[in-house]
């Protein structure tokens, strides 16, 4: 880890809206438990789908899950199976075409819940934009955290290959 | 929950259409399925090979030998699969800082030393009559915990934690008052009787589980705090082991000898004049090993129900997270 700036990544966007242990977690390189279920379904997955030919796009800092283009335009596509961490795919999405952006490439962006078979239309624009570079700018200052945020019960705790570690001896 | 793989039987273990395969000696053939298999324990004389190994190692199962007598020979620990230098070098600053070193050692030592108070405890409960022994025992086992907070190096701990120990040894006959079982007094390498055999064996079980515990951990085997056999071999499950022999060793031991399970028969002596499990008793004693660590328990901070097996990791997390700097370690205290 370099100590001026940490590279953000959109990853590191997606857990930041979850849950900010897990994002200090990650990017500490501790993995969650590896024998929990959630990430065996995860894994089996992942290797399904990239066998079925879907590619994904590396972009420098980050992997686009696919690229199309709709008459003049770009779009970029975000899968997901639920819409479970709504706010999360919708940040990450919007830091992928930041970063575009930035490439000098202008592109819409598209948000897929397989599960529910939904779709949603996602675009870059000051207001949200602001907000994507200010979690940016906290990210960074939670790489430099020597102590990962204390753990604190949500919603997503439940399902959670971390909670044992969490929540082991607390009160 | 995978599940530990107990081979007793010599014979062939080997990688066979991706998954495991062991013939015994009388050319009985079973498969052992690969994902559900967490580590293995070899008490037996197995041929095996390179390619199994790397299939071992690719599948992350730590591998235990024992010898013929049943003493620990050995782990084969995969490359680690689990790597954060984050939390390599806050384990190793806490080795190398005295205050640390000497604050966490403390922890481990007043855990143990509450456990086996505990076990105790519960068999003082139990009598109701005659129990004044017991009793004074855990009342010796109280002022040792006060006197470790005097201690100013682990090796001052160690002597406290020893004599702890010796104290609470003083109680295995009471609790068990069976002459075939007297303690005397501990010996190893070799045990010189069937109660000392016993104790042994199920260290070593217990040792080695806590070490298939700590692979799947960020945590350094070889880095321990109490133990300073640093550098030369694990030592880190030895100081956990602390917490967990009174609960998973000894209670077993208690239950083997006083409900039968495990008479004089299940022992024989051996040339050297040591007195060791034979292969039947051996057998027992892991079988009941093996259904006492798959029992759950309601574990207070969680809210569900958790196998001993289980508790170890979670011990092993709470010591991680003492690394961190997160949450002070508090060593697991059984309330039964």
């Amino acid at each position: 880890m370099r100590d001026d700036v940490y590279p953000v990544t959109g990853t590191h966007i997606w857990y930041y809206f979850i849950c900010k242990r897990e994002l200090w977690l990650m990017m500490h390189s501790i993995a969650p438990d590896q024998e929990d279920e959630n990430i065996d379904i995860g894994r089996f997955l992942h290797d399904y789908y990239s066998k079925r030919g879907k590619e994904e796009v590396d972009i420098g800092s980050g992997k686009i899950d696919r690229i199309k283009k709709v008459g003049n335009e770009l779009v970029v596509q975000e899968i997901k199976k639920t819409s479970r961490f709504k706010e999360s795919s919708y940040f990450q999405l919007l830091f992928y075409l930041e970063q575009l952006k930035q490439m000098g490439i202008k592109a819409k962006g598209e948000l897929l819940f397989t599960e529910e078979k939904t779709k949603e239309q996602v675009e870059l624009t000051d207001e949200n934009r602001e907000k994507l570079l200010e979690a940016v700018k906290d990210i960074q200052t939670y790489a430099k955290l020597p102590v990962p945020p204390s753990p604190k019960k949500i919603k997503f705790c439940n399902r959670c290959a971390y909670r044992d570690y969490c929540w082991a001896g607390e009160d | 929950m995978k599940k530990t793989l107990y081979i007793t039987r010599s014979g062939v273990l080997k990688r066979k259409e991706n998954t495991l395969f062991f013939v015994d000696e009388d050319g009985k053939r079973k498969f052992i399925p690969v994902e559900d298999t967490n580590d293995i324990f070899i008490f037996s004389e197995i041929d095996l090979n390179t390619k199994l190994l790397d299939f071992l190692s690719q599948k992350s199962i730590c591998v235990h030998f024992f010898n013929y007598y049943g003493y620990y020979t050995g782990t084969y620990y995969p490359r680690e699969h689990l790597n954060a230098g984050h939390v390599i070098l806050k384990q190793s600053e806490a080795y190398l800082d005295k205050k640390l070193r000497l604050d966490l050692a403390r922890r481990f030592i007043s855990g143990s030393i509450n456990q086996m108070k505990q076990v105790l405890r519960y068999y003082a409960n139990r009598r109701k009559e005659n129990n004044e022994l017991l009793l004074g025992i855990i009342e010796e086992l109280n002022s040792s915990l006060l006197k470790l907070n005097n201690a100013e190096t682990v090796e001052e701990l160690m002597a406290f934690e020893g004599h702890a120990r010796e104290n609470y040894y003083r109680g295995f006959d009471e609790i068990i008052r069976n002459d075939d079982f007297q303690f005397g007094k501990r010996s190893k390498r070799p045990p010189l009787n069937r109660l000392n055999a016993l104790i042994s064996f199920g260290n070593s079980l217990c040792y080695t589980m806590i070490l298939s515990e700590i692979y799947k951990t960020y945590l350094d085997p070889r880095i321990g705090f109490l133990h300073s056999t640093n550098f030369r071999r694990f030592s880190l499950n030895l100081d956990v082991a602390e917490i967990f022999k009174p609960i998973m060793v000894d209670r077993l031991i208690f239950q083997l000898i006083n409900k039968r399970m495990i008479t004089q028969k299940d022992f024989e002596k051996e040339h050297g004049g040591g007195i060791l499990l034979n292969d039947k008793g051996r057998r027992t004693f892991l079988e009941q090993m093996e259904s006492r660590m798959r029992t759950t328990v309601n574990h207070r901070h969680l809210g569900k129900n958790v196998s001993y097996r289980r508790l170890i990791r979670l011990e092993l997390y709470k010591i991680q997270k003492h690394l961190l700097g997160e949450k002070p370690y508090e060593p697991y205290a059984s309330l039964w």
